[in-house]
């Protein structure tokens, strides 16, 4: 928490766009990183996509104003957060990464600033074009991602020192990694809904009987 | 037990508010019709409308002064008002007048050539440009030409022609024709198409087949199937039209049951060559949004259609007894009817036709004809369309206004303001208008002159802080730099 407050934190979190080999180098070695801010930027990224997604111009934007619900949109990324951190943490843990959790979640929250920065810049251009101009809309949006892919990519390189090969098969394996635990989750919870059903039918029963 | 009854009760009065809200919701929007009126919007979310037409009675073979139709199965209204009626399992064709009260005349035998003849279930009854009356008399395989009064003119059967397969079997349910006397037949089992024939009655070939589509997956199960499975497979064969009519410029639509209830309308040129638009949603197959289950389900059995005045046509679904119509650009206008026992719905609706100002449909299981009378909302969005179709859309302002005042979220009036607005030059007014339209391409247009306004406007402002700015930074350098600089030096 006390990195939320810290100067300096945010400060390196921009350096990091920058730099992102240095600065993700540094993370690792030099704890110049924070959790509470790589929480923070995943936050406002999702907010920032919500404010795309209600109020960009009519011309780029076909999305009903009644489908979009910032909160769920939040979990959901905070979820997918969640679950890829703890994913690649379980992969690498396996593959001799040298990142802990913590330094993935930095990774990950941190290469969010160039979205964060071009969807809302997207939203203000969007206002200003017309139809033909749409490609500028589309271009800041997308160079967004790109970069934001990017950091993350060099991140998750960084913080475990891999060779970018061995990067991409570790990121694939976290997608598979993110399906299992998926799985799982829905499997337990299926489990734990027959569980509860069992007993409360019993209770049922008891309370008509008595 | 007293839990339980405690329970019960709960129930109980949950299910009468919810009974309560839903009849409340009835009261408001469907006025006491016996279908709900409703239309899908930009998104093709399902939104309730003001009823654009409403019952205005029916017709039975009794109310006319004669017996009653037995599954009657066409009807056709001719240029002089007065309504042909193909009463099927009566073998006869019925004359109302233009009003439907009484029967002008019935012609169930005419004269041909010095015997006398009949029909044997005429499905499809049809009166050319000309006056002449035409009759597809199914199970005698042959189309008659009779004067309007019953006189025989001519017979036109047994197609001859190398494209038609060996014993062909000719059975006409429908019959139209256009301004040059071609004659247009639906034959039952004829799946290449419309078979069409000279005014001289030499059939000339088939008309608007319509193309099967066989997906990538159908095509891969069909080549790793053997033979034997193969031909147990169901064939590939297109399906069969199901209504017609001609319009002013000698188009003819034709209707067919799409599975897909995507497009169930065809607007074919002389050539035969569709030439439909369907529109924003790209959909002229009836309903949109279709349940997956139960008897309700499934894509609209669109059976006849009629093509109206100023490029807007009405067609008719057999499967849930609606009604749509669209105009020339494919827009969904409205929507009405519904299957039931009540006035103003139907068991199996079969035909419908225009007479006048109202819409009139044939319901083959009673045997009546219903009767539909647009209401205000439905005759200004019909004047509306029509002068947007002859191009006046400045006059048609009013109008929309109009229709907005009944239901304000009607997108087509939102659309016809906005682009009037357009015209006009008021363009914040279109925008806004356009927006509530979803129309994006003539939204971008208001936007783009919109915002050459307030360029053009603020132009004197920009450019004096432009000028502001080079000045003072000219300033800076030229004066407040060197300072700085001397001093420096001064350090040195």
């Amino acid at each position: 928490m006390k990195g939320l407050f810290s100067k300096e934190k945010w400060k390196y979190a921009f350096y990091t766009v920058s730099h992102p080999v240095d600065g993700y180098y540094e993370i690792r070695h030099r704890e110049r990183g924070s959790v509470a801010v790589a929480l923070a930027l995943v936050i406002i990224f999702s907010l920032s996509f919500s404010i795309n997604r209600i109020s960009a111009s009519f011309i780029v934007n076909d999305v009903d104003p009644l489908d979009v619900d910032a909160l769920t949109e939040l979990l959901a990324v905070l979820m997918l957060f969640l679950l890829f951190c703890v994913g690649n943490w379980s992969i690498t843990c396996l593959m001799e990464g040298e990142g802990r959790l913590k330094d993935i979640a930095i990774a990950f929250g941190y290469g969010m600033i160039p979205m964060i920065v071009c969807f809302n810049l997207g939203t203000v251009v969007s206002w200003a074009v017309a139809q033909n101009e749409e490609a500028f809309y589309y271009m800041i949006i997308g160079v967004g991602i790109a970069y934001g892919l990017f950091m993350i990519l060099v991140g998750i390189m960084q913080v475990h020192n891999y060779t970018l090969g061995k990067t991409l098969i570790t990121i694939f394996l976290t997608f598979i990694a993110m399906f299992i635990i998926i799985f799982i989750v829905l499997l337990f919870v299926d489990l734990i809904n027959q569980v509860y059903g069992f007993f409360f039918s019993i209770y049922q029963e008891l309370i008509f009987r008595m | 037990m007293k839990k339980h009854n405690l329970f019960v009760k709960a129930a109980a009065s949950l299910i009468a508010a919810a009974m309560l809200t839903l009849s409340f919701a009835g009261t408001v929007y469907a006025e006491e019709l016996p279908y709900d009126t409703y239309n899908y919007d930009y998104r093709e979310n399902f939104v309730l409308t003001p009823a654009a037409y409403v019952p205005n009675g029916s017709v039975t073979g009794q109310s006319v002064g004669t017996t009653d139709f037995t599954e009657p199965q066409d009807l056709c209204v001719a240029d002089d008002g007065l309504v042909y009626v193909a009463d099927t399992k009566n073998n006869r064709i019925v004359v109302l007048n233009e009003e439907m009260t009484e029967t002008v005349r019935v012609i169930d035998t005419f004269d041909n050539n010095g015997q006398a003849d009949t029909f044997n279930q005429p499905y499809g009854v049809c009166v050319s440009e000309n006056g002449y009356l035409y009759v597809a008399d199914s199970m005698n395989k042959r189309i008659v030409m009779l004067t309007p009064e019953g006189e025989f003119v001519k017979i036109i059967d047994n197609p001859q022609s190398e494209i038609l397969e060996e014993g062909f079997d000719f059975i006409p349910i429908k019959v139209t024709v256009d301004y040059a006397d071609r004659v247009y037949v639906i034959s039952r089992n004829a799946f290449e198409g419309i078979l069409v024939f000279e005014s001289d009655g030499t059939f000339t070939g088939y008309f608007g087949t319509i193309e099967v589509k066989i997906t990538l997956w159908e095509k891969f199960w069909r080549r790793i199937a053997t033979k034997e499975e193969r031909s147990k497979q169901q064939l590939y064969i297109p399906t069969e039209f199901t209504g017609m009519d001609v319009d002013t410029d000698g188009f003819i639509y034709a209707t067919n049951i799409d599975s897909d209830g995507v497009q169930a309308v065809r607007r074919l040129n002389p050539q035969g060559k569709d030439v439909i638009q369907k529109g924003e949603n790209e959909n002229v197959g009836g309903d949109i949004r279709i349940g997956t289950y139960g008897d309700y389900s499934g894509p609209s059995e669109i059976t006849d259609v009629v093509y109206r005045d100023k490029g807007i046509y009405s067609m008719l679904d057999r499967k849930r007894g609606r009604i749509f119509t669209y105009d020339k650009e494919g827009n969904l206008l409205y929507i009405f009817g519904g299957i039931g026992s009540q006035e103003g719905t139907f068991t199996t609706p079969v035909a419908i036709e225009i007479s006048g100002d109202e819409i009139i449909v044939l319901d083959a299981y009673y045997g009546t004809i219903m009767k539909f009378a647009a209401t205000q909302y439905g005759s200004l969005i019909n004047q509306a369309v029509g002068l947007r179709y002859d191009g006046d859309e400045k006059d048609a302002i009013g109008i929309w206004q109009q229709v907005l005042k009944i239901d304000e979220n009607n997108e087509l009036a939102n659309n016809g303001i906005g682009k009037a607005y357009l015209t006009a030059g008021d363009n914040k007014t279109a925008m806004k208008y356009l927006e509530l339209g979803m129309n994006r391409k003539y939204y971008s247009v208001a936007w783009k002159r919109y915002r050459n306004e307030i360029l053009t406007e603020n132009m004197s402002f920009v450019l004096t802080a432009v000028l502001i700015l080079l000045g003072g930074n000219f300033v800076y350098k030229r004066f407040i730099k060197k300072k700085k600089s001397s001093k420096e030096g001064g350090l040195l």
